[in-house]
């Protein structure tokens, strides 16, 4: 619940889900209303609760790949990415330049893809079907590009320790090709956001919606597009060293509604083709991998990560024989869930649920929190436990 | 004329109308999502799976039924409405213009208001489990907000419904009266008469078209583009299809309604698709669907393709709008419907 409302009275509850024709995943919307404005909302989660971290106890690090790309089916790359970085960080492991680069594609590469299935999504919940099914098309370039690297169109299995897997090293025809996909998709993108920008009635149902401000977007720690399109100039990626070599502008928009969000993601694919381009064109020579290490004990090592829909973070130990030990995984979910609650405040019923879709949510991945109370038993929603214990515990 | 010649006439065009109206109403969904596949670049449903086939489909599958607070009287409701929307489409046919006086502006708004009456009461009846009753921890859970009403979607969108039946289709109302001021009676006899005034002399083979079609006057072009959007209102299409809204009432009222149900629903739906389809032909361009005039009728139906088909279009390239949008919308076409109807004094 939120604070905002604790003295409002409400006239009736609302409750959508988990199973929905409009949820793509199974979580519980109850909106509190008066008349069609929403007073409060809550949210909860933990129903496909699925126990990843679990999985990982004891396995041997170089397996953890098999299961950490298999969190999130739209950011599958980002699991496995962060996942080899927490022991190359923790290890010392140097990745060689061109490893680095092909990482850095792959993930731009599938952040666009992740965008466009938000596209297709919020404008499906918007109810335009032809924006909804025009995204769906568009994404298929970047679908076949994932395949043509790694493999497999969904998890296209890149990253390994200590760089890439032989097989998604890029050829001069490979290099060719994206590089005239990313020409033909680009025209036809820019074509697409304009008439979506254009579209009065589409405008109308964005603009002025959800408003989250800035102060918002920090106190919950809404990160990626949310934050920044709510003016909060914050990117993980400016912090990261493979993301050195790169020009490429973080889009920040002040006004924090729905359009601003949608707006946020239309322009980061546009620096996202701007980071392929520079990766294909200046791919430098040399090894793709670096078996030179040894697992072996590691202390609790913590990495961050600028996924397509926020701050991820992964933190694992290894023991002596480089088995994982107490893997923590916190995907941008929990932390954009608390903003979410909040955004829709105020909204039309029908506007809250595009303003939940709007902070562009993956329920499933963020479905790992445990929590040991003492000697009390008492059900808890994640929020409460945000509230109680904070995400950075 | 003799009465029971008259009464004979009346059963027999009420038969062949019935008949035709049923098979060429379900022959229109499939046009109209045919186009609009095509707009999104898909290829489609065959023509006539979305009306044809998704009918006799629904009528065979297993008997499910509804959960509802008056089972019988929620079932009951798409009978009504079958039953409801013929007779609208019936007296706008030649035969039962004199019937009680009914085929007249007040008999059309009347069955149409009727027709909205429908989802109300569709809506205040449907309790399907997506909602209230499903099985979840968090009433338990518990929350600040204790003790409150918890609404089935399907309620909400009964309320949806009571706003679009008082502000909604409005618009919809004023543009049907234009063609009626324009020919000074409420009579659609008169209607006709002032549009098309050869169709009373003509013969069954005869092919009488209209001298004078309200539609080509600047009033009756205005109310053609407000009865439009008064129509997809009434229909429930995007971008007005609130009630009905995916999103969050999921299908509204018509929700629960499953296997023979749900072909009666679709067979409701689509036959209020042709009849005010018909209705505005008949009463904007001046040609009836008179069953004993084939190539009348026939023109008609051709003619009453003009709707769905703008109307597939504009579905594909909108989304739903909320009452933020649609209160100034329907503001604003009530206001040109008025302009119209003043205008279509001076015709």
């Amino acid at each position: 619940m939120t604070e905002r409302s604790k003295d409002v009275v409400v006239e009736k509850e609302l409750s959508f889900g988990p199973v929905h024709p409009a949820l793509i995943e199974p979580f519980r919307i109850r909106l509190f209303v008066n008349d069609e404005i929403v007073e409060d909302c809550e949210l909860t989660i933990n129903i496909p609760h699925r126990g990843v971290e679990r999985l990982l106890e004891g396995l041997p690090v170089e397996r953890a790949l098999l299961i950490t790309e298999r969190v999130c089916g739209i950011c599958s790359n980002v699991h496995a990415w962060n996942s080899v970085r927490v022991v190359e960080s923790g290890l010392n492991i140097k990745v060689p330049d061109r490893a680095n680069y092909i990482r850095v594609l792959i993930n731009e590469v599938q952040r666009i893809a992740s965008h466009l299935i938000f596209f297709g999504h919020a404008f499906e919940v918007l109810g335009h079907e032809t924006f909804s099914m025009r995204s769906f098309l568009l994404r298929e370039v970047f679908m076949d590009l994932m395949a043509y690297i790694g493999g497999n169109r969904v998890m296209p299995s890149v990253p390994v320790i200590g760089g890439i897997r032989p097989r998604a090293d890029l050829t001069e025809s490979l290099k060719r090709v994206i590089l005239e996909r990313v020409d033909d998709f680009e025209k036809k993108y820019l074509e697409f956001v304009e008439r979506v920008v254009a579209d009065p009635l589409v405008m109308s149902r964005l603009t002025g919606v959800g408003l989250m401000s800035k102060d918002e977007a920090i106190k919950y720690h809404a990160t990626g597009p949310t934050g920044r399109a709510s003016g909060w100039d914050y990117d993980v990626r400016r912090m990261m060293y493979e993301y050195k070599p790169f020009d490429f502008n973080v889009v920040v928009l002040p006004e924090g509604d729905n359009k601003a969000r949608v707006v946020a993601r239309a322009l980061e694919v546009i620096e996202s083709l701007k980071i392929i381009r520079q990766v294909v064109k200046n791919l430098p020579e040399g090894p793709i991998v670096n078996r030179d290490w040894v697992p072996g004990k590691m202390d609790f090592t913590t990495m961050y990560f600028e996924t397509f829909r926020g701050e991820l973070m992964h933190s694992y130990s290894l023991d002596s024989q480089g088995l994982i030990r107490g893997y923590k995984i916190r995907t941008p979910t929990p932390t954009n869930l608390a903003a979410m609650e909040n955004v829709c405040i105020g909204d039309h019923v029908t506007d809250a649920v595009l303003t939940i879709a709007s902070c562009d949510p993956c329920m499933t991945c963020c479905n790992r929190v445990e929590v040991i109370d003492s000697g009390k038993t008492r059900i808890m929603s994640e929020i409460e436990i945000v509230r109680k214990y904070g995400w950075r515990r | 004329m003799d009465p029971v010649l008259f009464i004979a006439g009346l059963i027999l065009s009420s038969i062949v109308a019935t008949i035709i109206a049923i098979f060429y109403s379900l022959v229109l969904p499939g046009i109209e999502r045919k186009l609009q596949a095509r707009v999104q670049q898909r290829i489609g449903p065959p023509v006539l799976t979305p009306g044809w086939w998704a009918v006799l489909k629904f009528w065979y599958k297993g008997k499910a039924e509804p959960i509802a607070q008056m089972p019988l009287f929620y079932k009951s409701l798409i009978w009504l409405g079958i039953a409801v929307v013929l007779l609208l489409f019936l007296f706008s046919t030649p035969y039962w213009w004199v019937v009680l006086g009914w085929g007249s502006v007040l008999g059309i708004a009347g069955f149409l208001k009727l027709e909205e009456v429908l989802y109300v009461l569709m809506g205040s009846q449907s309790q399907s489990i997506l909602t209230t009753p499903m099985p979840m921890n968090d009433l338990v859970k518990g929350a600040k907000v204790k003790g409150v009403l918890r609404e089935f979607v399907e309620q909400h969108s009964a309320e949806r419904a009571l706003k679009m039946m008082a502000v909604g289709s409005l618009p919809l109302y004023i543009a049907l009266l234009v063609p009626f001021v324009a020919a000074r009676s409420g009579m659609i006899s008169d209607v006709i008469r002032a549009q098309n005034p050869v169709y009373f002399n003509s013969s069954w083979l005869s092919l009488p078209l209209p001298s004078n079609p309200v539609i080509l006057t600047v009033p009756g072009f205005l109310a053609a583009v407000v009865y439009f959007v008064g129509y997809l209102m009434l229909l429930n299409e995007k971008p007005f299809s609130i009630l009905k809204a995916k999103v969050d009432v999921i299908e509204g009222g018509v929700l629960e309604y499953a296997s023979k149900l749900r072909a009666g629903y679709y067979l409701m739906r689509n036959l209020l698709l042709f009849a005010l389809s018909s209705i505005f032909v008949t009463l904007f361009i001046g040609i009836p669907f008179d069953p004993f005039m084939p190539l009348c009728f026939i023109l008609n139906m051709i003619l009453s393709l003009i709707l769905p088909i703008a109307m597939a279009i504009l579905v594909a390239f909108s989304p739903i709008l909320t009452f933020r949008q649609i209160y100034p919308a329907t503001v604003g076409l009530s206001a040109l419907g008025v302009l119209a109807l003043i205008l279509s004094v001076s015709l």
